[in-house]
């Protein structure tokens, strides 16, 4: 009975969707809606106005930076959601944890780990800094640190990845994607423009684009860093209900 | 316009900053969080405070993200009615933050404390964001704060039932994001354009009426399942009363009405007056849907033994309400609306908060165990009273007012049988509420249940809670104060 009812739901709602579908405007075409309102502006405009050879880094950080600021503080409470139902470890209780069911990985697995991960890091900065002029940004340089910590802890251990990245430089950085936009964002509103304003109308015209593109890069920075903290916390968070659950 | 223009974005993003930078305080001193998480929250009440008088009723405030012009850029736009939730929110939320430092000592383990505050501001910051975008693409932003803070905050104790209720809502409530979603995208497709004002004129203009008609319908059915409007409730109950009692006051008080509240943007905002073709069918249904969740929550409610799952169902009854009076399409409709969602969130908050009294000085849930409460703790019982008399609707509490005008607004709209519902839904909410006022003051409990001297709530407890008991009283004998405006600012949103 209840399958059937679900079936009949879903069933109801491919169809709605479906129907839309059908009667969208034609996928591609110059003359759309979408094509014509908003989005010429953006083409044709991103790089004078927001400095930004990207354009995407142009819409995201500056045009639409209100949104990003909401996405990246997203991000954050999912990290504040992990904790609040896995727990947080007491301070420097998971930096002399033991690890129970560590793998002893080969020296040649060990080792080249330990080659990599300089290198993954320093692929993350380049991707982080560059991102107002080429594909990439603060969300992926953030996610390429993750990865590498995700790498390092399957490796060498939970304790001895913390030891690396303590809890307290974790807490202090996990918001700092939403501390690099309140800080962009305050400074808009001091050098006379609104919220969030790159280019603030108190400085003189020739130092704006330098200033827009140093704002730019420190809001990457902050997601950045934001990002790594947070996909390390919830890491370490999840390993650590893991050892528990296998330690009982 | 001078600096006060820059206050509700502060007002949004000052709480959101607060809960970023409490983990840090929280590793270097744990039992600072509950002070310090009120400075934010106490920034922007301030705030709030200053802004009133500055938004004329039949005006607005429209600010630009960035400095980009809209549709380009991202606008927030409080009108009248949004500095009044955003108010009604602040308040609320500060009360029951302040509520939060004794109870949660009890009920979340050491490790979870400061993510509860955290996610408790994130959600506060969330839900004013909510309330003061003018751009859609930004609602489903603040949404998804919202949406996920609340799963958080209701699994929050650990425990099994906690944490079985939380993924119930995730069940629910993540289908529901991804039917806004979509909604919002079929929008784009149809109008290119994502900011509220230049939707309502490209909406009018534009051919695509299909996919602009089953937009609304996934706005419906999306902010329907958040703002638990039956038959789309399930999550409710068990989410609303297992978790911890501040919480449970927000999402009763607060968050339903916030989504309720999206959906009077969505229809009043986004789809004008023009699009009544386009819209009169969906919001037929939801007057029906309404109708029925106002005499179901109210059966409900009156067949729980548990208290937090009587006052659970009472909301789905009260979001009923709300709904009727945006389907009336009347000022009168609309103004009761809005006047329910303040006196509804400081009612339901109250009652909440109240439960938690009780669970925190002796651990009982069940309403039979109420018996002869006020012996022991008489300054709950007596708020709970006031405030269940504001949830009935007698005078001269402001669910008297609002209830009133919810009826005004529908006899006005021609819609006699809602009108009827909406009497039998108070009537309803007579048996329920006095079935525990009579238990609290008029039976004897068993012996040994209550002491016999005063042995109340610590008085951070008891302050929110009279607070927010005295507030419905407040806003009934002085509804003079807001109500003339809200008819105007009603009148301008038609």
């Amino acid at each position: 009975m209840k399958r059937t009812v679900s079936l009949l739901f879903i069933a109801a709602l491919a169809a709605l969707l479906l129907y839309v579908v059908a009667n969208m405007p034609p996928m591609g075409d110059p003359a759309n809606p979408t094509a014509t309102h908003v989005i010429p502006r953006y083409l044709e405009n991103a790089e004078e106005e927001t400095h930004t050879e990207n354009v995407i880094t142009g819409i995201i950080l500056n045009y639409r930076g209100y949104d990003t600021m909401g996405e990246v503080t997203v991000i954050f409470c999912a990290l504040a959601a992990v904790l609040a139902v896995l727990g947080r470890e007491r301070r420097g209780a998971i930096e002399g944890f033991v690890d129970r069911s560590e793998v002893v990985s080969s020296t040649i697995v060990r080792t080249m780990v330990r080659f990599m991960v300089p290198f993954i890091l320093l692929f993350s900065l380049y991707t982080i800094f560059h991102g107002e002029s080429s594909p990439g940004g603060g969300f992926q340089g953030g996610a390429i640190i993750g990865g590498s910590m995700i790498v390092f802890t399957t490796i060498f251990g939970l304790a001895e990845s913390s030891r690396r990245v303590p809890q307290r430089i974790r807490a202090a950085l996990e918001g700092a994607a939403v501390m690099g936009f309140f800080l962009v964002g305050a400074l808009g509103l001091l050098g006379g423009g609104e919220f969030l304003t790159y280019a603030w109308p108190k400085v003189a015209p020739g130092l704006q684009p330098s200033l827009v593109v140093w704002l730019t890069i420190l809001v990457e920075v902050g997601i950045g860093l934001g990002g790594a903290m947070v996909l390390t916390s919830i890491l370490f968070a999840m390993i650590r209900e893991e050892e528990i659950a296998t330690a009982s | 316009m001078g600096a006060w223009r820059h206050f509700p974005i502060l007002m949004i993003t000052v709480p959101l900053l607060g809960a970023v930078l409490l983990p840090f305080l929280g590793y270097l001193r744990e039992s600072w969080v509950p002070h310090v998480a009120l400075l934010p929250l106490g920034f922007s009440t301030v705030l709030g405070f200053l802004l009133l008088g500055r938004i004329p009723s039949d005006g607005y405030l429209s600010y630009h993200l960035g400095g980009w012009e809209p549709p380009h850029g991202i606008e927030i736009r409080v009108d009248y009615v949004g500095l009044f939730l955003m108010l009604a929110i602040c308040g609320i939320t500060l009360l029951a933050l302040v509520f939060s430092r004794h109870y949660i000592s009890k009920e979340v383990s050491r490790g979870r404390r400061t993510a509860y505050f955290v996610l408790f501001l994130l959600m506060s910051g969330a839900m004013l964001g909510f309330a003061a975008t003018g751009d859609i693409f930004n609602l489903f932003v603040f949404m998804e704060i919202l949406a996920l803070s609340s799963y958080a905050l209701v699994a929050i104790t650990g425990n099994r039932n906690a944490v079985r209720a939380a993924f119930k809502y995730v069940l629910m409530g993540a289908p529901s994001s991804i039917m806004v979603l979509l909604a919002i995208g079929f929008l784009y497709s149809a109008t290119g354009s994502l900011n509220m004002a230049d939707l309502a004129q490209r909406i009018a203009e534009s051919g695509y009426t299909e996919v602009l008609t089953v937009s609304y319908i996934l706005f419906v059915i999306g902010f329907g399942v958040k703002a638990a409007l039956f038959p789309l409730h399930m999550w409710l109950p068990d989410a609303h009363s297992i978790a911890p009692s501040p919480i449970s006051a927000l999402l009763s008080g607060l968050l339903v009405e916030v989504s309720a509240f999206a959906l009077l943007r969505i229809t009043f905002s986004v789809f004008p007056r023009g699009a009544a073709d386009l819209i009169g069918g969906t919001a037929d249904a939801v007057g029906v849907a309404a109708a029925a969740a106002v005499l179901y929550g109210g059966i409900m409610a009156i067949l729980q033994k548990d208290l937090k799952m009587m006052i659970a169902y009472s909301t789905i009854s009260h979001i009923g309400y709300i709904f009727l009076g945006l389907t009336a399409f009347t000022a009168e409709g609309l103004t009761g609306a809005v006047y329910h969602m303040l006196d509804h969130g400081l009612a339901k908050a109250c009652l909440f908060l109240c439960a938690g009294n009780f669970i925190y000085v002796k651990g009982y849930r069940r309403i039979e165990e109420l018996k002869g409460a006020w012996r022991q703790m008489p300054w709950t019982c007596f708020a709970f009273a006031l405030a269940s008399i504001s949830v009935i609707g007698i005078p001269p509490t402001a669910g008297f007012i609002s209830k009133w005008y919810l009826i005004l607004g529908n006899v006005r709209g021609e819609k006699w049988l809602y009108a009827c519902v909406l009497l039998i839904g108070s009537i309803l909410a007579a048996v329920y509420c006095f079935r525990v006022i009579y238990y609290m003051f008029f039976q004897a409990g068993r012996e040994g249940a209550w002491e016999d001297s005063w042995n109340d709530a610590p008085p951070s407890m008891l302050t929110p809670v009279w607070m927010l008991s005295l507030g419905t009283l407040f806003f009934g004998i002085f509804s003079y104060l807001v109500i003339p405006s809200l008819l105007k600012a009603a009148a301008f949103l038609l």
